[in-house]
């Protein structure tokens, strides 16, 4: 599947600091790429710079095929861009907001009307067309900016931390909205460090740390990478330290930790386990056949928190 | 590399007038609601008891003896008029464009508007028709008052042509000025700031330079160039004081009355300096032409400044 979004070498520089450091990305069309990073890794950098507002210092990049310093206007044809800070016109009405974007993206006048209320109903705002914007509640101002960014049925849309400030119903409203859009096959760019909320939309992450693209791939196979470090958690009656030490000799077990090193429960032990399921399977036989008295045997799932966390150990510091 | 000049928009006049978001977005907010209604009718009610209170004045002091000339009566209307409208275009015009573009980006609406298919000029021209258009509002509303001037006599139709093209020439120009500074300036305070300061330096900074500067141009031409005729002296002095009155919107209107009153003229007129006859213009003239190319110039580098990426 072609490229939509491309970029090589992308530095930009504020004076000696580096906000993004030879960034190289391809995103395919119609997956959703969530771009994951702390504050001020260089997220909103990139995004800025790909939706023209804001001048590489090196590098190139291109959205559906246009250069972004060379055919910004292409670009912004494309695209459809939320801000992670954006203002509204509080004197407008819902309507005249959308009717509003809809004429700075050259929509005739005749079609504008039907396209309002198509887009309404896409993010559940129908009921507040006659309203005033500034009567709205933060989770309905994003939903209305999402819709804002739909008003000349771009191909991508680049949305920098549409989940921020947002109160948990809000916050899943939101990412059912993101994968309606999905399933309307558009591209979808969008940043968070909220690593959960990416979890269960995202094709394709990448995680940038200081500037620098440190991971980025198919979401699958960063769980994959993930398997590759299990944590699994065993209970048993009594002392943990015969369990701990019976577990060091097992070559899968990269290191154990317990109470008080760890916030376990008393007779708890989290195991660092490398190995597979057929593995796993052969380890919890042979702390039966050694007598430990086994009473709990889980696995912890694993989500982007942990590939994160693992990711960039060390990295910022 | 030549910079792209400013085009108007593709579409025709029309289009642009009609048509641009920003205008209807903006005067849509500003119209919306009793405010506008409200300010207006304070205006013309305020403008109708000045006009009562100046011709009542009048009306007294004609009925006594060597009292003023009734038929003044109708100059006073206009000029009344004409005064609070330079008001209006020295400071309400520019007053709404400063707080125009750092207002988006107070707003954090820029960007949003940036990265639509909305040109650089579009946006500029949107925010200064609105501007303009509840100026002009205001200006038109107070032409029936100004109308009773001919009731009165004493008023040329050409002196209320001359003075509304001047009003409004003034008021464009200022208007833009404000824009420029929108768009130079990071809050609407500074902009604000940046604004009146011309603004009062054009109004009052520039007849005091004008005294100043008559003050020491006499004696330099007349102190110490000997060398000079007296009567080049007396025309460089008199043009210089031409120009220096073309720059000021209260200046250009006394004196162009002054040339229409005392020379019978709206444009040129031939004035003998020592028996050399030399051409004299009426300042409202240049005045006009300064301010549109101004305007023209700080609209072209207020789209450049719009226009221009982050880096």
């Amino acid at each position: 599947m072609a490229a939509i979004v491309e970029t090589q070498g992308l530095t930009k520089k504020y004076g000696n600091l580096i906000a993004l450091n030879e960034l190289n990305l391809s995103i395919e069309e119609g997956s959703v790429f969530g771009f994951i990073g702390p504050n001020g890794a260089g997220k909103t950098t990139t995004m800025r710079i790909l939706t023209t507002l804001l001048r590489p210092t090196a590098g190139k990049a291109w959205v559906a095929g246009h250069s972004v310093t060379d055919d910004p206007r292409s670009v912004r044809r494309a695209i459809g861009y939320m801000p992670d800070f954006f203002g509204v016109y509080e004197d407008m009405r819902v309507w005249e907001y959308l009717d509003f974007f809809a004429a700075c993206y050259e929509i005739p006048a005749h079609t504008r009307a039907g396209m309002v209320d198509d887009l309404l109903a896409l993010v559940d705002l129908q009921h507040k067309k006659e309203a005033y914007v500034e009567s709205l509640s933060r989770g309905m101002k994003q939903r209305l900016c999402l819709a804002r960014t739909l008003t000349h049925d771009p191909q991508i849309l680049i949305l920098d931390e549409p989940a921020s400030g947002l109160d948990p119903r809000a916050r899943i409203e939101m990412r059912e909205l993101l994968r309606e859009l999905k399933n309307m096959g558009k591209t979808i760019f969008f940043s968070s460090h909220i690593l959960s909320e990416v979890a269960d939309i995202c094709t394709t992450i990448g995680i940038i740390e200081a500037g620098r693209l440190i991971a980025y791939g198919d979401m699958e196979e960063m769980k994959r990478q993930l398997r590759a470090h299990r944590l699994i958690e065993i209970r048993v009656l009594g002392d943990v330290t015969p369990l701990q030490e019976f577990l060091l000799t097992q070559p899968e077990v990269h290191r154990t930790a317990s109470a008080p090193e760890v916030d376990l429960p008393a007779g708890t032990v989290r195991v660092d386990f490398g190995g597979d399921d057929k593995a796993l399977s052969a380890m919890l036989a042979s702390l039966v056949g050694q007598g430990l008295p086994v009473i709990s045997f889980s696995e912890r799932t694993g989500d982007l928190e942990d590939v994160f966390l693992q990711v960039t150990k060390g990295i910022v510091n | 590399m030549l910079m792209q000049l400013p085009m108007l928009p593709k579409y025709t006049l029309r289009h642009m007038l009609r048509d641009n978001p920003v205008m209807m977005k903006e005067l849509r907010s500003r119209m919306r609601g009793r405010r506008a209604f409200v300010v207006l009718t304070i205006y013309l009610g305020v403008m109708s008891l000045l006009l009562t209170l100046i011709y009542l004045a009048y009306a007294s002091a004609a009925r006594q003896p060597f009292g003023p000339d009734p038929r003044q009566a109708g100059k006073v209307v206009l000029a009344s008029v004409v005064g609070v409208e330079v008001l209006l275009a020295v400071f309400i015009a520019p007053a709404f464009t400063a707080g125009a573009i750092t207002g988006e980006k107070e707003r954090q609406t820029y960007d949003l508007l940036r990265t639509t298919l909305l040109p650089a000029n579009w946006f500029v021209m949107g925010k200064l028709q609105s501007a303009l258009a509840y100026v002009l509002l205001l200006i038109v509303a107070s032409i029936p008052l100004q109308s009773i001037a001919f009731l009165l006599g004493g008023v040329a139709l050409e002196e209320l042509l001359v003075s509304q093209l001047l009003v409004i020439v003034a008021a464009v120009a200022y208007a833009i000025y404000g824009l420029f500074c929108s768009s130079l300036l990071r809050s609407t305070l500074a902009a604000s700031v940046a604004t009146f300061a011309g603004t009062i330096f054009f109004t009052v900074g520039v007849p005091i330079l004008v005294a100043i500067g008559g003050s020491f141009t006499s004696s330099l031409l007349f102190g110490y160039t000997s060398g000079i005729p007296g009567w080049v002296g007396e025309v460089l002095l008199v043009h210089a004081g031409l120009f220096l009155a073309s720059l000021n919107l209260p200046a250009t209107l006394i004196v162009s009355e002054i040339f229409l009153q005392e020379q019978n003229t709206l444009f040129f007129y031939q004035q003998n300096f020592s028996g050399n006859m030399v051409w004299l213009y009426s300042p409202w003239l240049l005045f006009t032409v300064l301010h549109l190319l101004l305007a023209w110039f700080l609209y072209w580098l207020t789209v450049q400044r719009v226009r221009k990426v982050a880096v």
